[in-house]
């Protein structure tokens, strides 16, 4: 497994490496930075949807909840973005968890129908509400974080804007993978593949599930509140039931409940949109396309396809072999 | 003498129809106590309420003297009362070794083991599964399930096991094999077995309650059972009159 921890090394170095690399060019550098919140975004919805067989489609919402959170604290409250955010992740986390307890008697189809319920519910609100969203106006000119040095605040504009969103993706999904290899981990995937057979084995099925809610949402929240201080403008379109749709399309496209399943899918996906513009009329298509293809011939995505393949084939190998103890380490 | 189990006026109905009427049934410590009834007469409803998995709407459950009633099916189990499923259940996706590490998880901290594998290979090896330890649960056939079920009980040392329909869907040999084993098992710890096949009640059970309808009609022994008059014409008469 050494060569696998090497690999995993280098991949975080690669990532926070990368915008230095593409620092040169702010549409790149663009690109890269929205790519790095949609694989903070996908890690944390396949918490929910690849692990515990959940699909939130309310995910963007509580996103929204701790993008307004946030945004509102810092421009009206003049709070340091570093307090606000952390407040608007957990505004999104209980809201997360009230809004999850549905699926504590909702199974499959049911619970995605409601999350849609819940989803278009949270976008009305945003519009509704204009004392905090500023409406369909939406809110604009959201300053970039800054860390405060003695003597004086260092704004995070630029490259080292990218470089947060960077070391924020990286925890993030360093974060989901030792969750997957916990207890919780482990049980969540016990309640994806039988919830009332884990419950008859003696484990708690509303107290885990409940925590995947509070931790996904967590993870939403912070999205937002760092999409919000990103893009510089909000409005609830932002969060709508399409952006929901697409972090779940990405989930599904990389493969569901594996760690780098949502990484490749947002590396294919996210910057397709802007790399195309030039081909604005086949756009569409092509990212149409794409995905029907995936869906018909890799059903468990790009990178669980891989998986899959690799697992079968060393299981036909395990098989063949004479001495199968030592297939396995 | 505390009871192993004890249910007291059991009661439970769906809309009009009350699938358990008054129900009071006692097991022993080492006892083995088997039930048997037609279809559609509550045995399995029984074992959801005692599990936790049903709410009911009168009676008190105690496990070892302990009331149980109305707490969560992962509670009860957590109390030492665990139940198999009709349909075999198991995780169909996850090797054997996996599903029992998810079984052992919740457990083995109680049990004072250090690692939720702990004694597995001894388990495993005591139910024929060792050279298994590595295949996917679905890839078992029903007999293999079936042990693999049991030892995912097992495994957290359970005071109670209530086993519904244990040998279902299993030929002859298997069905030997399984009573074998589970005569083996009446040392560790209870077992609660509802069967349709009379020999395992006949061989494994020391008393017997024969449920009608929600309600029960007769308890004894086994023998005494088979010559009960009111069991011959509610359930092993009907078995011949069903089957023409």
């Amino acid at each position: 497994m050494a060569h696998r921890r090497a690999a995993v090394v280098a991949l975080t170095i690669l990532a926070l490496a990368l915008p230095f690399l593409f620092a040169g060019n702010r549409f790149y550098a663009f690109i890269l930075g929205i790519t790095y919140l949609y694989i903070l975004w996908s890690s944390g919805m396949n918490l929910l949807s690849g692990f515990t067989g959940l699909m939130p489609l309310m995910y963007a919402g509580l996103a929204g909840i701790g993008a307004y959170t946030t945004v509102n604290l810092v421009m009206k409250a003049s709070v340091s973005f570093w307090l606000a955010m952390p407040v608007g992740a957990l505004a999104a986390a209980v809201v997360g968890v009230v809004l999850g307890l549905p699926s504590l008697r909702l199974r499959g189809f049911y619970f995605t129908l409601s999350g849609l319920v819940i989803q278009t519910a949270l976008t009305m609100l945003f519009v509704y509400v204009p004392q905090f969203t500023a409406g369909d106006t939406g809110i604009s000119q959201i300053p970039p974080p800054s860390i405060p040095l003695p003597g004086r605040t260092f704004p995070l504009t630029g490259v080292w804007l990218e470089e947060t969103l960077a070391v924020a993706a990286v925890l993030t999904v360093y974060l989901v993978r030792w969750i997957t290899r916990s207890t919780l981990g482990t049980y969540l995937v016990a309640i994806r593949e039988d919830d009332l057979l884990t419950e008859a084995l003696g484990i708690d099925v509303v107290r885990n599930r409940v925590l995947a809610f509070f931790i996904s949402s967590l993870i939403a929240g912070v999205g937002g509140a760092f999409y919000a201080h990103y893009m510089g403008f909000v409005s609830p379109r932002s969060f709508d039931v399409l952006t929901s749709l697409n972090t779940w399309l990405i989930v599904g496209f990389g493969g569901q409940g594996t760690i780098l399943g949502p990484i490749v899918g947002t590396l294919i996906l996210a910057p397709i949109p802007y790399l195309l513009q030039e081909l604005y009329l086949y756009k569409d298509i092509i990212y149409g396309g794409l995905i029907v293809f995936t869906t018909i011939f890799l059903p468990r995505g790009v990178y669980g396809s891989f998986l899959f393949y690799r697992r079968t084939r060393a299981a036909a190998r395990a098989a063949a072999s004479p001495k199968p103890e030592v297939a396995r380490s | 003498m505390t009871k192993l189990l004890e249910t007291r006026g059991l009661n439970k109905s769906f809309g009009g129809v009350s699938a358990l009427k008054d129900l009071s049934i006692h097991q022993d410590m080492g006892e083995t106590l088997g039930m048997i009834g037609p279809n559609g007469s509550g045995k399995t409803t029984f074992i959801n309420a005692v599990t936790g998995h049903l709410t009911l709407d009168g009676g008190e459950v105690s496990l070892e003297g302990k009331v149980i009633r109305g707490k969560r099916p992962h509670a009860i189990a957590q109390a030492g009362l665990e139940r198999t499923y009709q349909a075999v259940r198991v995780y169909a996706q996850l090797p054997v070794a996996e599903n029992l590490r998810v079984a052992a998880l919740p457990h083995y901290r109680r049990l004072g083991y250090s690692n939720p594998l702990d004694g597995v290979d001894v388990l495993l090896a005591k139910l024929g599964l060792k050279p298994k330890k590595e295949t996917v649960a679905g890839s078992l056939t029903l007999f293999e399930q079936r042990r693999l079920e049991l030892a995912m009980r097992l495994i957290s040392r359970p005071k109670l096991i209530m086993l519904d329909e244990p040998v279902g869907g299993l030929n002859p040999t298997e069905i030997r094999e399984m009573i074998q084993l589970l005569k083996d098992l009446r040392t560790e710890c209870g077992l609660f077995v509802i069967e349709h096949t009379m020999k395992v009640i006949m061989e494994l059970a020391d008393r017997v309650v024969v449920l009608v309808s929600g309600e029960m009609i007769a308890n004894g022994a086994p023998v005494a059972i088979l010559q009960d008059a009111n069991v011959i014409r509610h359930y092993l008469g009907s078995i011949r009159v069903t089957s023409r």
